[in-house]
Order: C-alpha cells, then structure tokens, then sequence
C-alpha cells in the first residue's frame, strides 16, 4: 500500500452513530443509530418479522404463523430496500416504511439490522472499501464477549475489512480528555461519567481496564432533562412548550450554578437573567417564551434529584464517591483524580465545577472524620479533579481518532490473516493503546 | 440502496451546510472516497474560504488524457494551485458566492463530484475518439476500410489501484472498457463470478440496451501489447469488458454513461458485501428456527431414578 488509508473510527451508540476517518477533530456524520426497512416495525424482541424470510422452508418447520413460505420465489433485492440515519426518520414518517433501533441500551440487539446498518454506512456515508482500511469500533463497557465475536464476524467475513480494533467507549473517553490543558499525565486510570440521553454511567477505568463490578448507572439523562424544562414551560402555561422547544431551551440557556436558594435571589434582584427564547415553527409564525428559573433548575436535577424524580434519589456527586469507594483501594486516588466527563448531557457550563466542589466536600468531610477518630494525625489530603475539555460531546469518538492516527495502531489491530487463521475468538483479546508498557 | 452514489455525501452535506448561511466555523477534515481518494476539506486562511483538496493515485496517468481540460472546464475560476500532498485543490468563498440557489446547488453537486470528474479524462477523450473514428469509418464500407481505421485506438491504462486498473480503447463502432479485478477472498471470487454471469446473461434475457459484458480470467484481445498484466492462472485476476455501442455514447448519455462505469468496480463490490449481508441474515433465521425444533424435542417423559426416603433406588431386573 503506497500511502496509509486513515483508520474508519465507527462509534454506534444507543441514541447516535459517529463515523468518521481517524485523525480529524470531530466525526464526519453524526446520525441517529436507525435503521428503516419496510413493512411494518418489528416487535419488540426482534426476532419476527422484518427479517427476511427463509425460502424452501422444510415442511416440519412451518407450524404456526408460516410468514415465509410465499417468499420463497423472490429474487429480488428486498434486502436493499432500507435506509438508515436521518433519511430512516424521513423515511419511517412515511407509509411503507418501519423503523428499528439495532442498539439498546448500548448493545448491539439485532444483528441482521446491524449489519445492514454497517454496509450502509460504509459504502454510502464514509465511501470506502473495507478491504483498504482499518475499523476501530466501539463497546460499551460490560460487553459479552459473544457480541464481540459476532462483530468481528462481521466486519472480517461480510465486509473483509483489513484489519480490527474494538474499544471500551470509557477508555475512549478516557484518551479523549488527553487534549485538557489540565491533565499531565497520559494515564487510563480516572473515571468516567458518560451521561447520553438515555443513561448515565459512572465507571471506573484502572489502567485501560474497567471495574466491572464498580460500574454504576443513574436513570436521569438528558431526555429527563428536557422533559423537566417542557414541565416547566407547560406549568406556567408558555406559549409553546413542545418537547423540541424545550430541547432548544435546555441547550442553549441552561447551566449549573453553585447554589439554587442564591441563584433564586439572584434572579430575583436582576431581572435581566430572564430571557425571552422565540421559536420560529415551520409556517413562518413565530412566538417568544419566557425562559426563566429552568436556566439553572434543569441541570439541578443531576445533584437534587428529588426535585424531578420520586424513585431515584441519590445526587450524581454521592454516586462517583460512591463508585470510587467501591474500587480497589490501591487505585482509588487516581479515580478521584481524573474524572473525565463524556456525552451531550455533561457540556453544561460549570457542570464540571460544581461536581468538583461537591465530591471534594464529600471527601474532605470523610478525612477530616478519620482525623479525628485517629486522634490527632494528619492526613496528606486528596486530590479531587473534574477534567473538562472541548471534545466531551464526542469523547469516544474523538478518543478513538486520536488513537487510530498513532503509527502504531495497525499493530495493536487483529487482521483478516489472523482472523482467518484463528477464528472469532480472536477478538476476545485486544492489546491496549496507549496502556501500559505502550510508550 | 442499488445504485451507489456518485457525489461524495460529506463534500455535498457540508458544502450545502456552509452555504445555507450558517455562521463560518473552521473545517479541517481529511476523508477518504473509493479507489484511495482522498480529499482534504479545510478553511486554511479565514473560515469563510473554504478549500477542497484531492488526491488521486492515478493522478499523472489522468493528465495525461486531459484531466487538466475537463477539471478546468468544471470548475473554471474556482481552481487555485494543488495544496502540498494532494493532486488538485478547488477554493471557495463563501462571501463570494453565486447569488441564486439554483447556481449555488449546482456549485455544490460539481464540487461533491470532484472525484467523478477528475477520473471523467480518459472516458471523455474515448469518446471523443470514438466520434472521429465514426465519422471517418463511415466514408468506407467494411471492406475497403484501411487498417488504421479498422482497428481502433491505442489502449489507455488507468492504474486507478494498488492491482487493478481501467483500459479505455476507442473503435469506430464502439468503446471496449476493461477492468481488471482481483480477489482475494475465495468467497468473494465465487459471488463474483455469479454475479458476473448475471451481467453477461443480462443482455440476452432482458435488456437489450445493455453494454455488452464479458468476463474471462486471460487479458481479453483487446489488451495485446500492454505491458505490465498480471495473467489469471490462479482464478485470482479476473478481466471484464464492457462494450459501449453507439446507443450509449451519444452526447445525451455519455456523462450518464461515465458516471455509472466509473462506480462499477465499487458497485460490484458492494453487492458482494450485501449479498454476503443477506445470506448471513438467513443464516442467522434459520439457526434460529432449528433451535426451536430442538427445544420443542424434548422426551415426553423422562425416566428418573426414583429413590426411597433414605436414599436407595430400585432397580428393574432384566
């Protein structure tokens, strides 16, 4: 090969994919992780009907419902027939068309959708031959490694991709928050807050590896955001108070301020805080809605929750000391030391700030206890930091660029050689970038 | 999807993006296209110029078949000198852009089909040649025609792949396109050869416009002569030619006739990839299907080993 094809950096989310080549700053098409294909939607467990159907059906299988015998003689090119991303929304608002979700909750449920999910993706998005370019893809942390042998499957048999690396998304983000002024030291030890729209997650990261049985989630996100600014709006009964509408409030206006009974007061002696927001809907008409109290009160719900939900009462800052104490005490200071925050939900101006401080309380209170019931001793302090940089919208993604462009990604990769000489099983074991023994 | 797409999707999305009057922010992206072209889209000097930069690996066999005549032709006043690493760079300004939307779109669909251009050259010149040939050949019949004319054009190799290339020759009753592909994978070559039956059988059942299309593992005639050609004897290269009549080379169709030629080999491809897509979907269905049987058969009644409260068994004498 006379020059090196940049690696594909591919990062399917629950709610977005990111694609893009290695190297660039931001992925070059964010689209939603959706895949429309026709007839109606599938049920719920996927495994009915949008299938395709298996012709020539043995007599002694077809009990029951019977939906494949009449495919039988299609010759057609049915499986084409589907879009994915935007043009699947645009697509699925139409007749003819039902839409699917191949990820939930960050793993990869419909395999069959997934994979024309891909070859979409890679033929008509990013345009490139597989066989020309090294993939690094994405997981969620926690995932079985059978989802990962069915990857590779994949990506080496469907699509002879030249070579193969699959990620933790933590770890990603981890490498991500490398371009903050604030972090020294290069190291995959810290933990990371992925807060998307669905989940938030809390994991913890030890030298490239996740402690699984630390990891924690929080059911409040950013779609439970928007849903707390569009109660808001409606209660005071503004003009307009559409989920969408409320999602513009909450990323444009909403931030995370020290204190809610000041910030209150502090809106009381100046007026100028409230702002007016207008929306232009489709038709030309456009209305203005007063953006108020929820500027600092949306975000709020991260540290109070009670505030929106009943059932879910403990305060994000609680759940990282938390999660750090449930770690192995010999990596607990560089947990504490490098949280790294990742996903939409935690771009919040001062969001890193406030969970600073909070942890930071939190933890000065435990030692100033353990002084005292030591009698007197004193204790060296710990360091408590809130890495905030400019790629935390994209983390994994931007985190899987800056490690695919290093020269010596293509040897941490499994190749189409390997794979056909060993089998799936391959990919079970991935060498860390970047980890120790690296550099 | 059939059809791949000609346009490059991120050039025409960010391009229509830019131009909607959306306020400048600085691009700097390197993405990739078929055949290992890569363009380099950034905003070097102020965010509102933005500069399209393309490499081609076959880029000096392009020029010479008149890449310069045909990009120059398409995008005129907008060429600036090749950025350093790349081949061909177009610049645009966005407080200096055409003022009605109609010539603004079309701006961006020229600009997404930089590469389509760039490999348009060599097609463009066949056909050119083509023309003159037929208008020459028909001043003689068949017979009388002198040798020159009968034969045709010399052959244009573009290496457009690190293996595989493009050869263009030009006839006075036709255009012979030759690709020559190489697999690598056992799979692939056996869809390969499938589908490349369908396109020969194409011809004969239905379509009867279509290109004439011949698949053999030897370097077809037409390629006597050059130099450098790797021979099928192990099943691995494989030659198909496409034979373009008259019909298809008109001044209507030509560009339409480019468009579609230039992504074969990508088209080809894909439809490999996806046929691959679909029988691992069955695959996956009918596994699913036999589990169920085997689920379903289980024994009706299993004998257990009965035991007695104090742990001992009774066994049947036979």
């Amino acid at each position: 090969m006379a020059s090196q094809t940049p690696a594909v950096v591919i990062d399917n989310g629950t709610g977005f994919s990111k694609l893009g080549f290695a190297g660039n700053d931001s992925p070059s098409f964010v689209f939603p992780t959706a895949i429309a294909t026709k007839g109606g939607p599938g049920g719920a467990g996927g495994s009915g009907s949008g299938r395709p159907a298996v012709a020539n059906k043995p007599s002694f299988l077809t009990g029951g419902t019977g939906s494949g015998g009449a495919l039988s003689s299609k010759r057609g090119t049915e499986d084409l027939d589907f879009f994915i991303g935007d043009e699947a929304l645009a697509a699925a608002s139409g007749p003819g068309y039902g839409i699917h979700y191949p990820v939930r909750h960050g793993q990869v449920e419909n395999w069959d959708y997934m994979e024309r999910f891909w070859s979409n993706s890679i033929f008509k998005y990013l345009r490139v031959e597989p066989e020309d370019h090294y993939f690094l893809l994405t997981e969620p942390p926690l995932n079985p490694p059978e989802n990962r042998e069915n990857t590779a499957e994949i990506m080496f048999e469907s699509f002879n991709c030249a070579g193969l690396y699959i990620a933790v998304q933590a770890v990603l983000a981890l490498a991500a928050s490398w371009t903050s002024s604030k972090v020294s030291d290069r190291s995959l030890t810290g933990t990371v807050i992925d807060s998307g729209d669905g989940v938030t997650h809390v994991i913890p990261v030890a030298e490239g590896y996740v402690i699984g049985s630390s990891i924690k989630s929080i059911p409040i996100a950013g779609r439970d955001i928007t849903y707390f600014v569009q109660s808001l709006l409606r209660d005071r009964g503004e003009a307009d108070s559409s989920l969408k509408t409320a999602e513009r409030v909450k990323e444009e206006y909403c931030y995370v301020c020290p204190d809610i009974v000041k910030e209150f007061s502090r809106f009381d002696r100046e007026p100028d805080r409230f702002l007016k927001h207008t929306v232009t809907s489709p038709n030309g008409r456009s209305v203005t809605v007063d953006v108020g109290y929820e500027r600092f009160l949306a975000p709020e719900i991260f540290f109070n929750p009670e505030i929106y939900s009943s059932d879910f009462l403990t305060p994000l800052p609680t759940v990282v000391d938390g999660v750090i104490q449930s770690s192995p005490i010999d990596v607990r200071r560089g947990l504490y030391k490098n949280i790294v925050l990742s996903g939409g939900s935690t771009l919040y101006k001062d969001f890193g700030r406030r969970l600073q401080r909070d942890i930071k309380h939190m933890v000065d209170a435990r030692i100033r206890a353990s002084e005292v019931r030591s009698g007197g001793k004193k204790s060296g302090g710990l360091e408590v930091q809130v890495v905030t940089h400019k790629r935390q919208r994209h983390g994994p993604w931007f985190g899987g660029s800056l490690l695919g462009q290093t020269p010596e990604f293509r040897s941490y990769c499994h190749t189409k050689a390997e794979y056909d000489e060993i089998g799936p099983s391959i990919v079970r074991r991935f060498n860390l970038i970047g980890g120790p023994g690296s550099t | 999807m059939l059809l791949l797409d000609y346009q490059n999707v991120l050039i025409q999305s960010l391009l229509t993006e830019r131009f909607s009057g959306a306020p400048p922010v600085s691009i700097d992206q390197v993405v990739s296209d078929f055949d290992n072209v890569a363009f380099h889209v950034s905003t070097p000097e102020t965010k509102s110029k933005i500069l399209i930069s393309i490499a081609v690996k076959c880029y000096k066999e392009l020029l010479q078949y008149g890449a310069q005549e045909v990009l120059e032709r398409e995008y005129g006043t907008y060429i600036v000198s090749p950025e350093a690493g790349y081949d061909f760079s177009v610049l645009i300004d966005l407080d200096n852009l055409p003022a009605d939307q109609e010539a603004r779109e079309d701006l961006v669909r020229r600009v997404s089909l930089l590469k389509r251009n760039a490999m348009a050259a060599p097609f463009e010149r066949a056909f050119a040649d083509f023309a003159r040939r037929q208008e020459e050949a028909s001043k003689f019949t068949s017979e009388s025609a002198p040798e020159g004319v009968r034969e045709g054009g010399e052959v244009m190799a573009i290496h457009y792949r690190d293996e595989e290339a493009i050869y263009i020759k030009a006839s006075h009753d036709r255009v012979t396109v030759i690709f020559s592909t190489i697999f690598r994978e056992e799979t692939d070559r056996v869809f390969g050869k499938v589908f490349l039956q369908e396109f020969v059988d194409a011809r004969r059942r239905a379509i009867q416009n279509a290109p004439q299309v011949l698949f053999r593992n030897e370097p077809p005639l037409e390629l006597q002569g050059v130099r450098g050609l790797a021979d099928g004897t192990n099943g691995e290269v494989g030659y198909v030619t496409f034979v373009l009549f008259p019909r298809h080379l008109t001044l209507q169709r030509r560009q339409e006739t480019i468009s579609h030629i230039q992504t074969f080999r990508d088209y080809f491809h894909y439809h490999i990839k996806a046929s691959k897509a679909y029988i691992h979907s069955r695959m996956r269905r009918r596994t699913a299907d036999f589990l169920q049987v085997l689920n379903r058969a289980r024994p009706e009644n299993e004998e257990k080993e009965r035991k007695t409260a104090s742990g001992r068994t009774f066994r049947v004498q036979g």
